[in-house]
């Protein structure tokens, strides 16, 4: 509302043009897009079927050479790294899968800690362009009685087995 | 009577201070007595502020949901409420943000990468962009109460959200963990000064919440004062040249 006192009082003066707040308005869009490239986003990635080792070539989308993610815990001793490449095994299940990834795993990638690597089957081995290794929910410290203990429990690998 | 300068009180800053010491055991707790987790070493560490800061926001956007509905459903509809909805939702944007940064951080050193479109990243970025458009609604011009009349529907619609993001890792097979401490097997994942440390940030946030909230509120009620005194004088002149 503009109340300032008006500098004309001629008939047929133009009124004061109202201001509009074009910052904020800009924001409002702003964020109405950045709302749909996010869900778009969301939607997209998730066109990869999520699979877990034990349902690759069972589960329907966990079949032929179509792109997916499989999840699976990286298997102990199965870490060999050649030529810039990583390969390993996951193990879900009691079902295992020889993965081929290219490049070296980034985060706390080690053995026996769950993994999903997104790529496709080819020939039997699953070719990985990407890594993403899952944490637990489980905040363990560590300090000189556990070290022992946890190595018993990667010796195993159980606790992370699905 | 007492000149009282800033918006601030004996209280808050009795409460203030109470933020700081909190804060300073939070970061002695954090960075110093508890110890690195087996796995992730010490960005672990990173937890202490990324869980507490999405405690608060929800807080934060729960308190401004709240607050649109008492103006919404009062008789008086005082503004005040609305204040207090405006001021709790920017402050829940700052945590929302502060989250994200360090769930990023922890993701690149733990995931091996600072972003992925999974369902918890995705739902918590798009509460993020929500609120942030809350925000901007506020500031589209009108009168008080037609601004609190537009952003109180907003924030009940918007709060809709929180159950979505605090339940994306349950719905949906998510690279983030399930919760370690509210989880639905009722099992506390975190070994003993870890959980300490936790809950000394979830409590020193949430002070820290109510400081900045009790200020902000009072300076957006500045804000309005000033506001209706410039629109009192436009007023007083326009009348003045009417009779003069």
């Amino acid at each position: 509302m503009d109340l300032t006192p008006r500098t004309s009082t001629e008939p047929g003066a133009q009124p004061p043009v109202r201001k509009r707040r074009w910052f904020p308005i800009l924001i409002v869009v702003g964020a109405l897009v950045g709302g749909g490239v996010i869900v778009t986003q969301f939607l997209t990635s998730a066109i990869d079927y999520y699979c877990n080792v034990d349902e690759i070539g069972v589960r329907s989308g966990c079949d032929g050479e179509r792109r997916m993610r499989v999840q699976g815990v990286v298997e102990q001793s199965s870490i060999k790294q050649a030529d810039g490449g990583t390969t390993f095994v996951l193990d879900f299940n009691k079902k295992t899968l020889k993965v081929a990834y290219s490049g070296d795993p980034g985060g706390v990638f080690q053995e026996c800690i769950p993994v999903i690597a997104h790529g496709r089957m080819v020939n039997g081995v699953f070719e990985s362009d990407r890594i993403e290794v899952k944490h637990s929910n489980q905040y363990v410290e560590k300090n000189a009685t556990r070290i022992e203990e946890s190595n018993k429990e990667a010796a195993a690998c159980s606790v992370l087995k699905g | 009577m007492a000149r009282q300068s800033g918006t601030g009180t004996s209280a808050t800053r009795r409460l203030g201070i109470l933020v700081i010491v909190m804060l300073a055991a939070l970061a002695l707790c954090g960075l110093w007595f508890s110890a690195e987790d087996v796995v992730q070493g010490s960005t672990v560490r990173i937890m202490y502020i990324h869980v507490p800061s999405i405690w608060t926001a929800y807080i934060a956007f729960g308190l401004t949901a709240l607050c649109s509905a008492v103006y919404l459903s009062a008789k008086n509809r005082s503004l005040a409420w609305d204040r207090v909805a405006g001021a709790s939702g920017e402050i829940g944007v700052l945590f929302v943000a502060v989250s994200l940064v360090t769930g990023s951080m922890w993701g690149r050193l733990t995931w091996g990468t600072y972003w992925v479109w999974d369902a918890r990243l995705t739902s918590t970025a798009f509460l993020f962009i929500t609120y942030v458009g809350y925000l901007a609604v506020r500031q589209l011009g009108g009168t008080h109460r037609q601004r609190a009349r537009r952003s109180s529907v907003l924030a009940l619609l918007a709060i809709l959200e929180i159950p979505l993001v605090h339940f994306s890792v349950t719905l949906w097979r998510s690279l983030h963990q399930e919760a370690s401490v509210a989880n639905p097997n009722a099992k506390v994942e975190l070994d003993g000064l870890m959980l300490f440390s936790l809950f000394l940030g979830l409590a020193a946030f949430t002070l820290l919440f109510v400081w900045l909230v009790l200020h902000r509120q009072r300076g957006m009620m500045l804000e309005d004062a000033f506001s209706d005194r410039g629109l009192d004088v436009a007023i007083t002149a326009r009348r003045n040249e009417a009779g003069a």
